[in-house]
């Protein structure tokens, strides 16, 4: 049989192979990917896709999260100050609803617990960038003004908005102040507003101050009933965040499967691409030599 | 007997063929490496010998041809192989620009996406906050923006490719010229007896050219090669030639026609032109179709959830992308509207109501483009780009491999070797010197007899 004499091709294409071998391994080893076209895998790569949507997903749930976080945290200690100043207005009502004390200090416990409104109203009109946290979603004004008459009304609304927090999971992320200061037949201010009234009027009975502290009592009740969400959601959150967080951890482990290198493979695929072209080359150099014609021009000019 | 010149004759017989030989082997060296070169031997034969009595005297030799050494059933398969190649290779080349239009990382329309919910849900928690807004609205451009370039890109490769068709049928035209030249010449040579191996080899060299430009079917009739399509389109019938035409069909892409003016473009399955119009025609529009179809699907249910909304000042929302109108939805995307207050967030007229967020961002979920979500479709538009260049390389390597072993089998037939040559070369060399000899003998032999002549 004859042999085909032109082995430059052979060589050529061994060369061609263990180039390519090389530039895969060193491009996988420099990108840390061992798909790096999707066409290097294409089901992986895909995979890689939706891999990186969820990752996008959790980074910005967690992003939403910390913000809200802080929001949150806001409104509870704001609440939190109500909570503490409405407690002195009851210890005042209990100490105005004693009979022993005198009209004038009735008066001036009245006056105390106005102030204390006052205080309240404040911590009711607080806000978080610039956003009203008690006013329903109108949250670009004011939700509690006082009238010249002295009384609060409410000038927000009632809905609450929600964010999602996790895939199909959204969180509540306010009570609006007709939940907490103003709820129907416990509000905080009304409540207020018949004790002043009450330790002010030189005719009310020790009974009538002690009614209206009772009634204050349960729209203290109400308010830090209402407060716990604040509480609740903050601890939901909390746990969420460990969920993604271990969420991204476990992704980011799906997607070095899929679409990250094994550098031990990638290095030994480099040598061993690097060794096959190495021998590709000393042998191409051997057939060189093996010329019939080199050897006879050999002989005769010796 | 023929006496002293008879055998004067024998040996200049034999210096001639020794030097057609010489002249062979060092024809075959110098085309070692022309391309399509097959290896030449002479064919030697004896003289009619001369015969006297019961003896018969060899004449000498004679040179018959020089014969040309080649392999008509490899040649077929090359060419069939090598239009396999060039189509694969074609294809593969042209997918590989378009894979990269659809990258899997942090670029490309997959994460423009992703951005654009990521702005959403920070909307959501501070939905007045006009810098927010702003976000999601410079989210939903990039997001247009990147489905404009890389449909406007796909258009490219695929105007790109037309233009890659056309050059290619120039170039198979004037292949098929130069072969019906030849034919006519193979075809007055064999007539006058003359020897036409070189033309043979420069036709054979020309059906491969053509191979890995257009599916070929090949017939010889004679000294002449019919070549037509492999669905049996005339390109070369004896010395005629048949120009392929382009003309520009509705979509504006060139149209392949015969010679006869029949419409064959889609019947070009081999060779480079077939990959690029597989390409062109097949792939690059299923494509453009999905991308369409998730561009088109992702405004419209984003465009249904915004008006469901309530924007800034209390007003309902309108539409967030421009109604898609006809076809070309990727390419046309464009954000309705830049004022980032008409964003409507709300749900209850408020400003700081974000109960119309989770309607927009309820499509990130929503089925938007043949059922599929904009994230699976999306990756499904990568699975596919990366499956064709794949595929195509896999049968490119597979093709080039065979074509590989071929070409070694046909390289064993006609391929010039040196060795061989160089053997050869000794051989004639030193028959050569021989006859000669034998001349130089013969020549001593009549001084001996001219001086026996002098000498009486």
């Amino acid at each position: 049989m004859r042999i085909s004499p032109d082995l430059s091709q052979l060589v050529l294409t061994a060369l061609n192979v263990s180039d390519q071998a090389e530039q895969t391994a060193l491009q996988q080893m420099t990108t840390g990917r061992r798909v790096n076209q999707a066409s290097d895998d294409p089901a992986d790569a895909a995979l890689d896709v939706n891999i990186a949507f969820q990752m996008d997903s959790c980074d910005r749930y967690l992003r939403s999260i910390s913000s809200l976080e802080s929001e949150l945290q806001t409104a509870d200690s704001s609440l939190n100050s109500a909570v503490t100043a409405l407690q002195s207005a009851i210890n005042l009502g209990v100490e105005g609803s004693n009979g022993t004390v005198s009209q004038q200090n009735r008066a001036t416990i009245g006056q105390q617990v106005s102030g204390i409104a006052q205080q309240i109203l404040g911590i009711a009109n607080s806000s978080y960038n610039g956003n009203y946290l008690f006013a329903g979603t109108a949250d670009a004004q004011p939700p509690y003004v006082q009238n010249s008459d002295g009384t609060i009304t409410y000038h927000g609304n009632d809905n609450v908005n929600s964010v999602q927090i996790e895939n199909g999971q959204s969180v509540a992320i306010n009570q609006p102040g007709s939940a907490l200061f103003s709820a129907q037949g416990a509000s905080v201010f009304q409540a207020l507003n018949n004790l002043v009234t009450a330790l002010q009027d030189p005719n009310s009975t020790t009974q009538d101050i002690g009614n209206a502290t009772t009634e204050l009592r349960s729209a203290y009740d109400q308010l830090t009933n209402a407060r716990t969400f604040y509480g609740s959601t903050v601890d939901q959150l909390v746990s969420t965040q460990n969920f993604l967080n271990n969420e991204n951890v476990q992704l980011s482990a799906q997607q070095n499967n899929a679409v990250g290198v094994d550098m031990n493979v990638a290095v030994t695929k480099l040598t061993n691409a690097e060794e096959a072209r190495q021998a590709t080359v000393q042998a191409a150099a051997s057939i060189d030599n093996l010329s019939l014609m080199d050897y006879l021009s050999s002989v005769t000019t010796t | 007997m023929s006496g002293l010149y008879g055998t004067m004759w024998i040996a200049l017989s034999g210096l001639e063929a020794q030097q057609a030989g010489l002249e062979t082997s060092t024809n075959n060296v110098a085309n070692i490496n022309t391309p399509g070169y097959s290896r030449e031997v002479p064919i030697l034969q004896e003289a009619a010998p001369v015969i006297e009595g019961n003896v018969a005297f060899g004449q000498g030799v004679q040179v018959e041809g020089i014969q040309s050494l080649r392999s008509n059933l490899l040649d077929l398969q090359i060419s069939d192989e090598t239009q396999q190649q060039g189509s694969s290779q074609a294809y593969v080349n042209a997918m590989n620009q378009v894979q990269t239009l659809f990258p899997d990382d942090t670029t490309g329309i997959g994460a423009q996406i992703s951005a654009f919910f990521q702005s959403l849900n920070s909307l959501s928690t501070n939905p007045s906050d006009l810098t927010l807004r702003q976000n999601v609205l410079s989210a939903a451009s990039n997001m247009a923006s990147a489905f404009n370039d890389t449909a406007n890109q796909l258009t490219q490769t695929q105007q790109q490719l037309d233009l890659n068709a056309q050059q290619q049928v120039q170039e198979i035209n004037q292949i098929t010229q130069q072969i019906a030249g030849l034919n006519l010449q193979l075809c007055e040579l064999s007539s006058t007896g003359q020897d036409y191996a070189s033309f043979e080899d420069q036709r054979g060299e020309l059906i491969q050219q053509l191979s890995g430009l257009i599916d070929l079917s090949q017939v010889s009739t004679g000294n002449a090669v019919t070549l037509t399509t492999k669905q049996g389109t005339a390109l070369v019938v004896g010395g005629q030639a048949y120009a392929l035409s382009t003309a520009p069909n509705t979509s504006g892409l060139q149209d392949i026609y015969s010679a006869q003016g029949e419409d064959i473009t889609a019947e070009i399955s081999g060779g480079s032109l077939g990959g690029i119009l597989q390409a062109r025609d097949q792939t690059v529009p299923a494509l453009q179709t999905q991308l369409d179809s998730l561009a088109g699907g992702l405004a419209t249910a984003l465009n249904t959830a915004h008006k469901q909304g309530t924007d800034l000042n209390g007003h309902a929302g309108g539409d967030l992308f421009e109604p898609i109108i006809g076809t070309g939805a990727a390419a046309s995307m464009a954000l309705a509207f830049t004022d980032p207050s008409l964003l409507a967030a709300g749900s209850d007229g408020t400003s700081g109501s974000n109960g119309n967020i989770a309607n927009l961002s309820a499509v990130a979920n929503q089925a938007v483009s043949n059922g599929m979500t904009p994230s699976d479709a999306y990756s499904n538009l990568v699975f596919q780009v990366g499956s064709s260049v794949s595929d195509g390389t896999t049968e490119l390597n597979a093709s080039t491999a065979m074509l590989q072993q071929l070409q070694q089998q046909q390289s064993s037939v006609s391929g010039v070797s040196l060795d061989e040559e160089a053997s050869n070369l000794l051989l004639y060399q030193r028959a050569y010197q021989a006859s000669a000899e034998a001349i130089s003998a013969v020549n001593q032999m009549l001084q001996t007899v001219i001086d026996m002549g002098a000498q009486s």
